[in-house]
């Protein structure tokens, strides 16, 4: 892991570091909470239903080659870049925080409660756009019009072990790695959305909150695996693809560094000047 | 399809076949454009059902999860997947519905089956409004077992 990364017009750039939601600390947290609050607020391409809807409805679909593909990994690392993103624009020095079900096999509490300090709690729900509500009872997929879920409903797969993900992380090829990886992305996905929630299904998973946490633990499994197999990685001839519709090719998420975050476990410190 | 069962297959795992370490059944063409489920695979379990445990002693082999579009949101024709080949010049990217390839590792499970021939059985289980139920969604056009030295 990585503490800062060369840039061409400064020596040196401090990273910034995505922890897991249980080690974030309440201002943090509210932060976070505040920004994911601010980006429902807004209806434009900076706002939430905007982002979340570019995972599957409304259409058009723009996950074309996020699921099932080779570039599952880098399309998703692009998706999570860009919206945090737009979340550090609403409240600067935000970073997605990562679910890790490994340790924590339930809903983790931040996103668990409903309300916060009397309020309705970001984490817990958020509202789909109308327009993907409509587009998918056109479908014969009716969903309640906020988020909610069924985690661990009887009948789905169970959420990945340790012992899984150490399983995956020894896999020496990336197609082998991305695949088997997604797989237990799937379970988890199915886990939490159960028969009817949102995350069970591919065209409003990304409208959950907990959504992003999820991807975040999915991306920093791949990080390790980057970094246990620096020999290994994505095969040349996806290198140039572009992961539409975001401008960045395969190759320029390779890098979580050069896009300015590694992960960490825990951060400390304080300013220097201290006695 | 609700369930699968293979006809009895010559069996890797059995004494006299060269040794692996590693084994495989590879699922081509899987379809994804309904609900998402979980698809329970056993091996010489051809009465695995809903009830059936995944567990060794049910000779579970593992699994693969179908993540759904859970029906099609478009006008009509917005889901067939374009069939035949493609042209040389078409850059677009693949139709979001192409059908898909699942992997499951299944050696250790192989290992434990040792004896005569074998059937793989997959079974489409998702969580229902009443608990959870089988699903009408498993669609794949073939599978192979492979093994790996």
């Amino acid at each position: 892991m990585s503490t800062g990364t060369v840039s061409p017009q400064q020596p040196a750039v401090a990273l910034r570091h995505r922890l897991n939601i249980d080690s974030m600390s309440q201002t943090q947290l509210a932060a976070f909470r505040a920004a994911m609050a601010g980006a429902v607020k807004i209806s434009d391409e900076r706002g939430y239903n905007y982002q979340a809807g570019i995972h599957g409805l409304p259409l058009p679909t723009s996950c074309d080659i996020a699921h099932g593909h080779p570039v599952f990994l880098p399309w998703h690392r692009a998706y999570l870049y860009f919206f945090e993103l737009t979340l550090r624009d609403l409240q600067p020095g935000v970073m997605l925080p990562w679910w890790d079900w490994t340790t924590d096999p339930a809903i983790p509490a931040a996103y668990g409660k409903a309300t916060v300090g009397g309020k309705s709690n970001p984490l817990h729900s958020a509202k789909v756009d109308p327009l993907a509500l409509e587009q998918g009872v056109r479908s014969g997929d009716r969903r309640a019009p906020k988020t909610f879920r069924e985690p661990g409903a009887e009948g789905a797969p169970p959420l990945p072990t340790k012992a899984e993900i150490e399983g995956v992380l020894a896999l020496g090829s990336f197609a082998d790695f991305t695949h088997q990886l997604e797989q237990l992305h799937n379970n988890v996905h199915v886990w939490v959305g159960g028969d009817r929630g949102h995350m069970g299904d591919i065209q409003f998973a990304a409208f959950d909150p907990i959504f992003w946490a999820h991807h975040a633990m999915i991306d920093r499994v791949w990080r390790m695996w980057q970094l246990r197999h620096p020999q290994a990685g994505v095969p040349a001839a996806l290198l140039n693809e572009a992961l539409a519709p975001f401008n960045m090719t395969v190759a320029q998420t390779l890098d979580a560094n050069a896009l300015g975050y590694d992960y960490a476990v825990q951060v400390n410190g304080s300013s220097g000047t201290g006695g | 399809m609700k369930r699968f069962t293979s006809q009895p297959l010559d069996n890797p795992a059995r004494k006299g076949q060269p040794d692996f370490a590693r084994a495989d059944i590879v699922f081509y063409g899987v379809d994804h454009s309904g609900p998402s489920f979980e698809a329970r695979i056993f091996l010489n379990n051809p009465a695995a059902d809903l009830s059936t445990p995944r567990e060794e002693a049910s000779n579970f082999a593992g699994s693969f999860t179908v993540f759904g579009h859970a029906g099609c949101a478009g006008d009509a024709g917005h889901c067939e997947v374009p069939r035949g080949p493609r042209d040389p010049f078409d850059r677009r990217p693949p139709h979001p519905l192409t059908p898909q390839i699942k992997t499951v590792i299944v050696t250790e499970a192989l290992r434990r089956v040792a004896e005569g021939k074998l059937t793989i059985t997959v079974v489409p289980v998702r969580p229902g409004a009443n608990g959870a139920e089988v699903v009408d969604a498993l669609e794949f056009e073939r599978f192979s077992l492979l093994t790996y030295a």
